[in-house]
């Protein structure tokens, strides 16, 4: 059934069909309307799920962590700064190996405090072990989070549906919701490898001495490889049923092109816009979407970008001190192909600025009218500002 | 089939564990000991009586009211007049009163003994074995009669004589029925003679009494009380109109005072001047208080003479009566405008006269109410060292021949209160069954070791062996109280009579409350130092080693597991526990 919704709502819609049992969260903007929705839903008894009103977004994580231990089907969702104060508990949800989902609203960090898109808050937890899917509309969002608790619980990792503040979370579309018997299909009711269990007790989480802890970390690791392997098979079991798939990354006529263009989250529709442009007038150009950021998929990335010329990625993230966080994954999965192409980091939209296919435009002919990048990133757009930071 | 397998396998090697952690003995780890360790209230410490007041208002909130009255009987055998006429010290230092307003103890005292009287309980207490020793009691006050019940239920018979024809002492004569109704005090009296006490009404002990008590009785209590008030040594004293205050009070309370008009002057500060003001008005009249300090020097409850002043008695301060002299118009007293000069240790301001201009104050009668005194010399305790115990409310004398003699009640209470009479009481009470059963010698340090957190009141509870014997008597502070647990809550308001309702009857002005109400009340109360098994030390202990009983009676801390992090220590709302130090 198609329904025009919010991006939010679509994220509500499909953890209502996922069946979530346990739903955890503390308001924070641009996130509130995906919980909002779905507390509605838990009281009006659309839902059969508890939902945990706590007092900080460490405690909602904290709250998850003890009901998917037990075995049950958990949700929640965050942005910055809320996602900042679940750092701890994001790597211990990983590190127990408990396959939480969670909806990331991008939104920058402050202060200054600003509401808007910005993808430094995910990006900074890259390390903690989760999963990580970057959304280009609200379409792929619903997909997106259907897919995600097969994978979680498939991998026995936690996973992060990432959606733009915004441009994504508060921009209605139309959106196909499926039926929930087909859903119901393909995401069975969660049967737990391990859990919490009175009539067997046993406890998780104790003290590891130095002989077992590596091999721990070992098996996230082996699991997040495979979990590039399960999603392919996902993708394919999801579109039998539903007739869509995105793939971990997109190439998008990226076989002939010179220079592509490396987008993700909704960056990525405009780009689309552009690559049309450009190619009337003759330009051969591509666009890699990538939507799969953690476990990296490098080798995807590499055979689509491999026979480019030049690489202009899109960040709208900084690593301050070393740029564009995609770019750098760019680079560490071309950087053993021989004769790889050159790497353009460009650095736009920070803080929710507008991307337009202007700047998308200009970002292309300085990539192609200059022979090799001139520094490892490019802030785009930066104004001209008063420093009059001492008051006389 | 193996390619299968495989690709099902999810490496997940993690840290789980089948094995209970109950091997992990974590209290092995532990340099810090917690303790359940309850301690004393600052009301109870306050309290004349020692009554367990933090242990009284939480059996109220479990709604066990015979509990919590028989908790206050073991200090106390008059709550329902202590309910109603006690200043109750206990509220001024109750450590509610830093964080919102104190507890009304009092309300909740008169609370439980009118509930008491509703349905007719009768009291289970403890008593000792009988004892073969008998004692005498002079006076059915309030000091006399504690004297007895408490003595009584040490295990000896008693015999309380009194000269007028209804016991209770200023009780009965003295405090006027709008603040103590005849019926709660009878019913008092009623239960302690229902517990054994004897008591001998229109019976006037002579002087030579003692001397001549020997072969009958071993101790004898004197009780009196001050029956006399003091004269003011000014002319004019003794003329026609110039009336004694207590005797006036004795009147209206005997139902034969007449109805009173015009202008009455009253001299005095005390709370029997603000009596006698307050039932001039009541038969009719109209009343000054001539006072020669200032309001706020005035020994009477000052809420007493708020309600004075509301009903519409004058107050005249800093006037002190040089003379008094009668014409055709009436009495003509002459008064001298008084100054402060100071204070003394206590803040009561020091007058002299002012000097200037004397004021001349006409009134139709005059009441006399600057003091009262023993009614015959031969009351008073003696001044001598020898053979003689004095202690806090009472001084002992012990005869070589005859029966050891007891003082108590005003006759040597610096305060003379009621409740300082029931404190006197019960200090005869134990001195006396310390001096029967261990000798002379032992009477001091017997008093002293059940003294209520080291404090001048005492517990009889204490003294018999009971429970309460193990309370730390550290005093607990409001610093000590974790108000994180407790919301401010209005005081109780006490319903009474209406202003108007008042004048012209002597109907009691405070009105009862509901148990709603007291409930309300009571669970204002922090129970400082008290267990009220609020069981945060049990939800908060990480080792899960705080035990609940199976009776949830107690909780226990199992020391194999506790690793003293002292978070029950910290949790606990009301310092019912102690972190120390590991012996080692």
């Amino acid at each position: 059934m198609k329904r025009v919704l919010e991006g939010s709502h679509a994220v509500a819609e499909a953890v209502r069909l996922a069946k979530a049992q346990v739903i955890s969260a503390y308001p924070i903007t641009p996130q509130t309307h995906i919980v909002e929705i779905l507390s509605e839903y838990c009281s009006s008894g659309k839902m059969n799920a508890r939902f945990l009103r706590v007092e900080s977004e460490h405690s909602a994580l904290a709250a998850l962590i003890g009901a998917q231990s037990s075995g049950v089907r958990t949700f929640t969702a965050t942005s910055s700064q809320g996602l900042a104060l679940m750092h701890e508990l994001l790597h211990w949800a990983a590190g127990a190996r408990l396959p939480i989902v969670m909806a990331e609203v991008n939104r920058a960090l402050g202060p200054g405090w600003n509401i808007w898109t910005d993808q430094t808050d995910s990006l900074a937890q890259r390390d903690t072990g989760w999963i990580q899917l970057y959304c280009e509309d609200s379409q792929e969002v619903l997909d997106t989070t259907l897919q995600a608790y097969r994978l979680a619980e498939e991998v026995n990792l936690p996973v992060m549906v990432v959606l733009d503040a915004f441009f994504l979370s508060h921009t209605y579309e139309p959106v196909d919701i499926p039926d929930e018997k087909d859903v119901d299909r393909f995401l069975p009711p969660f049967t737990p490898k391990f859990q919490l269990d009175t009539a067997n007790p046993c406890s998780f989480g104790q003290l590891v001495t130095p002989a077992f802890y590596m091999e721990m970390r070992y098996d996230i690791d082996r699991a997040m490889d495979m979990a590039i392997a399960r999603f392919g098979d996902i993708e394919e079991e999801y579109h039998r049923l539903f007739k869509r798939r995105y793939g971990a990354v997109e190439a998008v006529q990226c076989d002939d092109a010179d220079i592509i263009f490396v987008t993700s989250g909704t960056v990525t529709s405009t780009c689309r816009l552009v690559l049309k442009a450009l190619r009337d007038r003759g330009e051969k150009v591509g666009i890699l979407k990538v939507k799969l950021f953690r476990p990296s998929p490098s080798e995807e990335i590499s055979r689509a970008l491999g026979t480019a010329k030049k690489v202009a990625v899109i960040d709208r993230n900084c690593s301050f001190g070393a740029g564009g966080i995609f770019a750098q994954e760019v680079r560490a999965a071309l950087c053993n192909l021989p004769g790889h192409p050159l790497v353009y980091g460009y650095i736009a939209g920070i803080g929710g600025r507008d991307v337009t296919p202007q700047l998308l435009e200009e970002i292309y002919w300085k990539t192609k009218n200059s022979d090799f990048p001139e520094k490892d990133r490019i802030w785009m757009g930066i104004q001209e500002v008063s420093h009059g930071t001492q008051r006389s | 089939m193996r390619q299968k397998a495989l690709q099902n396998f999810v490496p997940l090697f993690m840290p789980r564990s089948y094995m209970s952690t109950e091997v992990n003995k974590t209290g092995s780890w532990r340099f810090l000991r917690p303790r359940y360790d309850e301690k004393t209230a600052p009301c109870s410490a306050a309290c004349p009586a020692g009554e367990d007041i933090a242990r009284i208002e939480m059996l109220a909130t479990q709604g066990l009211f015979k509990e919590a009255w028989e908790t206050i009987l073991r200090e106390n055998p008059f709550p329902a007049v202590c309910g109603r006429v006690c200043f109750h010290p206990c509220e001024g230092v109750c450590n509610r009163g830093e964080f919102d307003a104190p507890i009304a103890i009092h309300a909740l005292e008169r609370f439980l003994a009118e509930t008491a009287l509703r349905y007719d309980l009768k009291p289970d207490l403890e008593r000792n074995p009988e004892r073969k020793e008998r004692i005498a009691v002079v006076g059915a006050g309030p000091a006399g009669l504690s004297a007895a019940c408490f003595l009584n239920r040490l295990g000896y018979s008693c015999d309380v004589f009194e000269a007028s024809p209804e016991p209770g002492g200023i009780l009965r004569w003295g405090i006027p029925e709008y603040r103590l109704p005849l019926s709660a005090l009878r019913s008092e009296i009623a239960r302690i003679e229902g517990e054994g006490v004897r008591i001998v009404t229109d019976r006037r002990i002579p002087a030579d009494f003692v001397d001549r008590a020997g072969g009958q009785y071993d101790a004898v209590f004197i009780g009196c009380g001050y029956g006399r008030t003091t004269m003011l040594r000014i002319p004019g004293e003794e003329s026609s109109g110039v009336e004694d205050g207590l005797e006036f009070l004795n009147r209206v309370r005997k139902g034969i005072a007449p109805q009173l008009d015009g202008l009455s002057a009253v001299i005095g500060g005390g709370n029997t001047a603000v009596d006698v003001a307050r039932s001039i008005l009541r038969l009719g009249g109209k009343a000054v208080i001539l006072y020669r300090r200032r309001r706020r020097d005035m020994p009477a409850f000052q809420e007493e003479v708020e309600m004075a002043l509301e009903e519409g008695v004058e107050l005249r301060e800093l006037l002190a009566p040089a003379a008094i002299a009668k014409d055709r118009r009436g009495l003509l007293i002459t008064l001298r405008p008084m100054k402060v000069i100071g204070e003394d240790e206590s803040g009561r301001g020091r007058v002299e006269p002012a000097g200037g201009r004397i004021e001349e104050f006409r009134a139709r009668r005059v009441f006399k109410a600057t003091g009262a005194e023993a009614a015959e010399d031969w009351l008073n305790p003696p001044s001598r060292k020898r053979n003689v115990i004095f202690f806090d409310n009472g001084v002992l004398v012990n005869r070589t021949k005859g029966p050891a003699v007891v003082y108590g009640g005003d006759l040597t209470n610096e305060t003379k209160s009621v409740t300082h009479a029931v404190a006197s009481g019960k200090a005869a009470a134990i001195a006396l069954d310390a001096l029967f059963r261990e000798g002379f010698a032992a009477v001091r340090s017997r008093l002293k070791s059940c003294a209520v957190g080291n404090g001048k009141s005492l517990s009889m509870e204490i003294y018999m062996g009971g429970e309460r014997r193990l309370r730390n008597p550290h005093v607990v502070g409001f610093e000590e109280i974790n108000t994180d647990y407790f919301h401010f809550a209005p005081r109780l308001t006490q319903p009474k009579l209406m202003k108007e309702e008042r004048l012209g009857t002597f109907k009691e002005i405070d009105l009862k409350i509901s148990a709603n109400l007291a409930i309300r009340e009571a669970e204002r109360c922090f129970n400082c130092g008290i267990c009220n098994r609020c069981d945060n030390c049990y939800l908060f202990c990480p080792d899960l080693a705080v035990i609940r009983e199976k009776d949830a009676a107690g909780r226990i801390v199992n020391y194999e597991y506790c690793k003293g992090c002292g978070l029950c220590v910290v949790e606990c709302p009301r310092n019912a526990m102690t972190l120390e130090e590991e012996e080692r």
